[in-house]
């Protein structure tokens, strides 16, 4: 573990960052333990982000620089993909009508980053397409993103959706926007949630891991 | 939108509701209490439900939903009410790719959408930094409308600057079959927004003669300047990402948006003779960037921006989308019964004690309320905000997002009904 690399990275030092990461990988470091240090980092901006310390700017930056990161370290790391065992599968899309992403990619991103294998569906997307995804993966958990007031309907429909598909089981959260328990109430959702770190916890829940 | 004058021509004769409505309005913005809470309506898509027809037919029929908009006005009698918002028709004649509407990009009953995207990329601050005007006409613009693309082939602007030499130079360019045809769109878009506005007045004309005075605040607006930089420009994941790697830039660029929008404000109020600017915010609301960015990159251009309003006698109306309550400490520096301030999802009772003597509140009633609330939730909770936020003054009623769609219409009418009869003074 690179303490010095958890630390540009919390500290946004993105230059740092970078010509650490370069450092540790030409001295021979395991590439995965340097995935793991970025990792960390992001738990930490994650938590800070819970608590109100960092905000979007911060964790916009801490993405640019996890990819950055991920650009150095994958070519390594090739041979040894699939290794890393997954807390859970989510499907995750922001519901048709609606073509705002970047609250769907920010808690997208938190998932993916806290050990669950998401299958993001993009925008704009139907409830059939839900559904399918669900069926095709196994997926237990949907995660419903919208930022209209226009989404509550289409997010009803494909909680009912998921329900006539007799995918009974699959817990559905929702969050975006306008949403509160009333909403929740009204699309029959299981959970809502008003950041990306209440996604986490809910998905580490719902899937045994909390 | 078009202003009063339009509706005070010289046969109009104001009748004695028009003139209620108008005072009660115009009373609670400069923090007076008037005879009772004002309440203002922006129907929006609901009138495409109310009519059972799509949004798409909304903009296609204006007289149809001229129409709903007069039932609408007839079944809840507010002080002011006003419909959907523009039309499609000069996006379309354009190519415009930031917008999406109902039949341009999204189906006949989709919601009219800002589609945010990078159309200045992160090392784009130099050039636009040089000479804003020039850019915005020859990258800018061909790269937002697909039917502008020609005037990337125009020279640059300031060569206008050489006088008769340039045009010897230059003008042939005019010529060029991509130049002239983006200078056809341009014009189409030119008509068919005049023609949209042909149409609001007459609308506004024909509400004044039914006694309901037109809404004079959106004619004009414009952005904070942190907001302009992100909403047509940047994007939000680009400007954050600005201000943590070149944030200097991001400063310089804003002053010289703030100078511009201010020039266009000032003129375009003296222009129609209605002095208010609308302001919608975007990223200052809590949750995106935290306070000390808030006090850097946010919140003193925009405060600047609205003293330099006030200073040339315009009535800002900041509409303060999200959560604003820990921010409302700023908006309380603003000179008292200056601006008008409408809330999203701002705690109404905690703006009321924070900026309840500086600016007149309008809000009030959460949409989710009225989707998914019981008739007596509806009703106890106007009743509460009649009662505090309504204390003496300064507030208008509306709901908070100026739109209903999506609402259940008999929850409208139990929110209208309960303000009538909480909102007495």
């Amino acid at each position: 573990m690179s303490q010095e690399l958890i630390d540009a990275i919390t500290d946004m030092r993105e230059d740092d960052a970078l010509e650490i990461t370069d450092a540790l990988l030409e001295s021979g470091a395991d590439p995965l333990a340097v995935l793991d240090d970025c990792r960390q980092a992001m738990e930490i901006i994650g938590q800070r982000f819970e608590e109100g310390d960092c905000f979007v700017p911060e964790l916009i930056l801490a993405g640019e620089m996890l990819k950055e990161i991920s650009a150095k370290v994958k070519p390594l790391i090739q041979e040894q993909t699939g290794s890393t065992e997954k807390l859970g599968k989510i499907v995750f899309g922001t519901v048709e009508g609606d073509i705002h992403d970047i609250a769907k990619d920010i808690v997208a991103f938190m998932l993916d980053i806290n050990g669950f294998e998401v299958y993001d569906l993009g925008v704009d997307v139907p409830a059939a397409t839900f559904v399918a995804k669900v069926q095709e993966t196994g997926a237990t958990i949907v995660g419903l993103s919208g930022f209209l007031t226009l989404a509550y309907d289409p997010m009803k429909e494909t909680v009912a959706a998921l329900k006539a598909a007799d995918l009974t089981d699959v817990k559905v959260m929702i969050g975006g926007g306008q949403i509160d328990d009333q909403i929740r109430v009204y699309t029959g959702a299981d959970a809502y949630g008003r950041d990306a770190m209440t996604a986490v916890s809910l998905a580490k829940q719902w899937s045994g891991a909390a | 939108m078009s202003e009063s004058e339009d509706a005070q021509g010289s046969e109009f004769i104001p009748s004695p509701e028009f003139l209620a409505r108008q005072k009660r309005v115009m009373d609670a913005i400069q923090l007076k209490q008037p005879d009772r809470i004002p309440l203002i309506l922006g129907m929006g898509y609901k009138l495409a439900e109310m009519g059972g027809i799509t949004k798409q037919a909304l903009y296609d029929n204006p007289d149809q939903a001229q129409e709903l908009l007069e039932q609408a006005a007839a079944l809840y009698q507010p002080d002011m009410i006003f419909g959907a918002w523009h039309t499609p028709e000069p996006s379309k004649a354009l190519g415009d790719r930031m917008t999406k509407w109902p039949g341009y990009g999204l189906d006949a009953n989709g919601s009219f959408q800002f589609n945010e995207q990078e159309f200045m990329k992160a090392d784009d601050y130099d050039d636009f930094l040089e000479d804003p005007s020039d850019w915005a006409v020859r990258v800018y613009l061909p790269r937002a409308f697909r039917e502008l693309e020609g005037l990337a082939m125009l020279p640059p602007f300031g060569m206008s600057l050489f006088g008769y030499y340039n045009v010897v130079q230059n003008y042939a360019t005019l010529t060029l079959p991509p130049v002239v045809s983006a200078l056809q769109a341009m014009s189409q878009a030119a008509q068919a927004q005049a023609e949209w506005l042909g149409q609001i007045i007459a609308s506004n004309q024909r509400m004044a003669e039914l006694g309901f005075p037109p809404m004079p605040f959106l004619a004009v607006f414009i952005e904070a300047p942190f907001d302009f930089m992100s909403d047509t420009l940047r994007g939000m994941r680009g400007i954050f990402l600005d201000m943590m790697r070149q944030p200097d830039k991001l400063l310089a660029a804003q002053e010289k948006v703030l100078r511009i929008q201010l020039k266009f404000a000032i003129a375009a109020t003296r222009a129609i003779g209605s002095p208010y600017v609308f302001i919608p915010l975007h990223r200052g609301s809590d949750g995106f960037m935290s306070l000390k960015q808030f006090e850097k990159f946010y919140w003193p251009q925009l405060k600047e921006m609205m003293l330099q309003l006030i200073e040339a006698g315009i009535t800002p109306w900041a509409y303060y989308e999200g959560v604003w309550d820990q921010r409302l400490p700023y908006l309380a520096e603003l000179p008292p019964g200056k601006t008008m301030g409408s809330f999203q999802d701002s705690d109404i009772f905690k703006v009321k004690e924070i900026v309840g003597d500086t600016m007149c509140i309008m809000g009030g009633m959460p949409i989710p309320l009225l989707v998914g609330g019981t008739p007596e939730q509806v009703r106890e909770h106007t009743q509460k905000v009649c009662q505090v936020v309504g204390k003496d003054g300064g507030f208008i009623m509306t709901s908070s997002v100026l739109e209903l769609e999506g609402c259940n219409p008999e929850l409208i009418k139990v929110w209208v009904e309960a303000t009538q009869e909480y909102g007495g003074y």
